[in-house]
């Protein structure tokens, strides 16, 4: 998964429920590094009480904001589908800096 | 596909791929996808105990440590790790230590088998899919997805968990609590935030000896008391009974 363009990921999850897998993986799949970079990780945890729906959301270097349901979708269904965005991103880069 | 095809080939050939047969035995499946590699060589010098995998290898090790972990200590606290990186760990390791826990780094799939066979003797031993002492839905279960660690404690102390809980609260999304284990009830995060709120347990004893002495609670250390006094005062006086003749 391409995270170098993430500026901010809120990720909330319920550690119990269904959606944990992806939630916990897609947030161990950003490198340490990043965190001093600037990239701003917020994480919140429900319980079976809550009434907030799971989520992962993430906002691009260009203000774009992604979000999926981690109970839909697998970690590599939504690797694949943030790397979309991503991918746009890196070719700009690319282009500008050529 | 590949998965049932292996089951066509006869199990003796997969094992003789190195001239020499790996066991002297066929290789029995047991539960799900376990195959015994334990050597009848290694089991012999292990006094005999049967494991899956061999005595002394690392699987059976972790799996063996698992159990000590869960069983000697009443409160385990289980943690997202977030990938630190080392001087982080370094930092969080000697700050878990200054509360008087220890930070364990876990094995998911180990820790699984263990959580499967925790009613077991011996949770390394082969067993039978069709077992129905096996533990299916172990409520710790669905924790073991991801980078996991534990923190262990020695005594059920909520002081130290409440200092636990603040060190965690900087850390946000590196280390974070998903579930806990506090002698045999299993909490999530909220839960556990409650707990640690509690005041320490030998606190806790004083103020339920000190309200049992004070507020209108003479009278029921008395209640409690008098059967015990009838007793001695009966046995007392059956004694002095028996005393008088011989005077």
């Amino acid at each position: 998964m391409i995270t170098k363009y993430f500026t901010k990921v809120i990720v909330r999850f319920n550690p119990f429920g269904k959606e944990a897998k992806t939630a916990r993986l897609f947030l161990a799949s950003i490198p340490p590094r990043q965190r001093i970079m600037g990239t701003k990780i917020e994480n919140e945890l429900l319980n079976g009480t809550s009434t907030k729906e799971p989520i992962i959301k993430v906002v691009y270097k260009d203000k774009k904001e992604d979000s999926v349901d981690p109970r839909v979708l697998s970690f590599m269904e939504i690797a694949n589908k943030l790397d979309g965005h991503s991918r746009q991103l890196r070719l700009k880069e690319t282009i500008e800096n050529h | 596909m590949l998965k049932n095809s292996l089951f066509l080939i006869n199990p003796q050939l997969l094992l003789r791929c190195n001239t020499r047969p790996l066991l002297s035995t066929t290789s029995i499946r047991y539960g799900s996808s376990a195959v015994i590699t334990a050597k009848p060589k290694d089991i012999e010098l292990n006094g005999g105990r049967q494991t899956v995998k061999a005595p002394n290898s690392r699987k059976t090790f972790l799996i063996d440590s698992y159990k000590h972990m869960m069983e000697t200590h009443p409160v385990v606290i289980f943690l997202h790790y977030n990938n630190l990186i080392k001087s982080e760990d370094h930092h969080f390791r000697d700050q878990i230590k200054s509360t008087n826990g220890k930070l364990h780094k876990i094995r998911n799939n180990l820790f699984k088998v263990y959580l499967k066979n925790s009613n077991q003797s011996d949770p390394c031993a082969p067993i039978d899919s069709k077992n129905e002492t096996l533990v299916k839905n172990h409520p710790l279960y669905p924790l073991f997805t991801g980078p996991t660690a534990a923190i262990t404690y020695k005594d059920i102390n909520p002081t130290d968990i409440a200092k636990l809980i603040k060190l965690l609260n900087i850390a946000k999304d590196k280390l974070f609590v998903i579930g806990a284990k506090i002698d045999t009830d299993i909490m999530d995060p909220f839960q556990l935030g409650t707990f640690s709120k509690l005041p320490s347990l030998p606190q806790l004893q004083a103020t339920l000896v000190s309200m049992l002495q004070m507020s209108g609670g003479g009278s029921l250390v008395q209640t409690l008391e008098s059967s015990t006094q009838k007793l001695y005062l009966t046995l007392k006086s059956h004694e002095d009974n028996i005393k008088e003749p011989k005077e």
